[in-house]
């Protein structure tokens, strides 16, 4: 077994030092937990520990004096040629504490992933190279199985979003048949057959429109996720308009009267921005005790993450804290039917199209005065 | 059935549709909008085209005044009645509507292109669907101004 440091390089005057350093270095080397091996400025292997020899199964003999090409074939020694043209210092304190994946090679021919670490070590035969080497094989395996999860839940995601497209979708033929003739025999025989009569019509057509309502909702739902266009530039402000335009039926039915500070320009859906705005100015008229609804929309941008912050407020009926978070969940509703209709997936859209641009949807209110939603969305980008 | 005799009073209509259900629904809106309305039925794309067809080998037999088509239908879909009906130098100039569930911007611009006359989705409610059907007859069978006579072959 060798014990110099650098064979044959000590010179005599130095020789006791030499001996002495090598031996702390050695030392160093076997207590290290990784692989180590130091190389010269050719690529020859100078030394090596106890777990390098594990980790690539030689006996230390058959490496010391051969090239590390031997047992890391590609990517190392290119790497120590590529530094001899910069100075040796500069390339080194470059590398040092950088990790670098490479691939091993074992005496029998397998080959397996390692990382290393390189740093520079003076010696007196100029400068040498130690390598850490950790073999990666279980954290590789890991990753790979991690990569393989994500895309197989990106894809039973991506089916189910289809499944609950392509279920609501069809379900609204047959359902449409039902809803129809319904209300075609309480068109044409309310009052002709008797009480009872008429009262299992009203059920039966009553009962079938909330499904269309319902199913119209999920639809929607799902279409967030599976029939958005990417967010561009977009004005909030005639997104705003749009969805006041389209609520213009139910906002002159209840007389609100809906204001808006200058809004930005965001990166956004534009269909879904108009949907979000219908959505929460929609609710806001719609859940009011008497007087006129007043709704503002307002946006301030936020100027360390440069994101815009929208408020619709309004004076309507106001929401009891403990239910903040749940009405924002699907099909969560605070009142009986008989007092707002309404399916519960309004919010829970809503909350859908803002997560998938990015942004975070929350609510504060006082009970009896006033509700805030607040949303945020990314700013025009500056750079292209 | 109305009586032949007085066909020519009649306003026919051909309703291109495979659901029963949907076929009854339109009649009986018909029914609301215009009692004198014939409506004949073809349930898939293959008895629409045999229909005119015959309208077209027999000079005398009747020709819808419109034909109401809708997109997914078996054996012979929407989208090729409709190619054939405007490739057709004899029933090119009945007005064809598209009268459809889906609302597929594709199946939309894809209508146009073949040259459809509009294209109408049905409505949820029935009160909707009422509503579509007066405007229809309103515009296409009484408003409308359609030719009298075949086109020259």
């Amino acid at each position: 077994m060798r014990h110099d440091l650098v064979p044959g390089s000590a010179r005599p005057s130095e020789e006791e030092q030499g001996r002495e350093s090598a031996a702390k270095y050695r030392g160093l080397l076997e207590g290290a937990p990784d692989a180590m091996v130091v190389v010269d400025q050719s690529g020859g292997i100078v030394l090596l520990n106890l777990q390098a020899e594990r980790q690539f199964g030689y006996h230390r003999d058959e490496l010391v004096g051969q090239q590390v090409k031997n047992i890391i074939p590609e990517g190392f020694a290119e790497r120590l040629i590529a530094d001899d043209l910069r100075s040796d210092e500069d390339a080194l304190a470059q590398q040092i504490g950088t990790g670098i994946e490479l691939t091993g090679q074992r005496k029998d021919g397998s080959q397996f992933p390692i990382e290393i670490m390189l740093s520079p070590l003076e010696s007196a035969d100029g400068i040498l190279v130690t390598a850490a080497i950790r073999d990666i094989s279980v954290r590789k395996a890991a990753e790979r199985h991690l990569t393989q999860m994500v895309a197989e839940l990106n894809r039973s995601n991506e089916e189910l979003g289809q499944f609950a497209y392509m279920a609501s979708h069809d379900l609204q033929e047959p359902l449409r048949m039902v809803a129809s003739y319904t209300q075609l025999l309480s068109r044409r025989y309310t009052g002709k057959l008797d009480s009872d009569a008429d009262e299992f019509i009203a059920f039966a057509v009553d009962g079938a429109s909330r499904m269309q309502l319902l199913i119209q909702d999920l639809l929607a739902y799902s279409r967030v996720g599976t029939k958005g266009e990417d967010p561009v530039a977009t004005s909030s402000e005639l997104a705003l308009q749009q969805a006041v335009d389209d609520l213009g039926g139910a906002i002159e039915e209840a007389g609100a009267v809906v204001t808006d500070d200058p809004l930005p320009t965001v990166i956004a859906d534009k269909i879904q921005l108009v949907q979000l705005f219908q959505n929460l100015v929609g609710n806001a008229i719609k859940y009011q005790a008497s007087g006129t609804p007043r709704v503002h929309v307002s946006a301030a941008e936020d100027p360390s993450t440069k994101r815009w912050r929208f408020t619709v407020e309004d004076n309507g009926l106001g929401i009891e804290p403990q239910y903040f978070e749940r009405i924002i969940g699907m099909f969560q509703r605070l009142h009986k039917r008989d007092e707002f209709a309404g399916t519960g997936i309004g919010l829970a859209v809503c909350k859908k199209i803002v997560e998938r641009h990015g942004g975070h949807i929350s609510v504060a209110s006082r009970l009896g005065h006033r509700s805030s939603f607040y949303f945020d969305l990314a700013g025009r980008r500056v750079e292209a | 059935m109305t009586p032949m005799g007085d066909k020519g009073a009649h306003i026919n209509v051909l309703l291109v549709e495979d659901d029963p259900g949907d076929v009854r629904l339109t009649r009986e809106a018909f029914r609301d909008a215009d009692i004198s309305i014939r409506l004949h039925v073809a349930s898939d794309g293959v008895e629409a085209m045999a229909f005119l067809k015959d309208q077209g080998e027999h000079a005398l037999a009747l020709r819808p005044d419109l034909i109401l088509l809708d997109l997914n239908l078996p054996r012979m879909n929407g989208r090729e009645v409709l190619a054939s009906i405007k490739e057709d130098a004899l029933l090119k100039t009945i007005p064809t509507v598209i009268l459809t569930t889906s609302k597929a911007e594709a199946d939309i611009l894809n209508s146009y292109e073949l040259r459809a006359n509009s294209y109408l989705s049905k409505p949820v409610l029935l009160e909707d669907f009422y509503i579509l059907i007066e405007s229809v007859n309103d515009f296409w069978l009484t408003k409308a101004q359609l030719p009298q006579q075949r086109p020259n072959q």
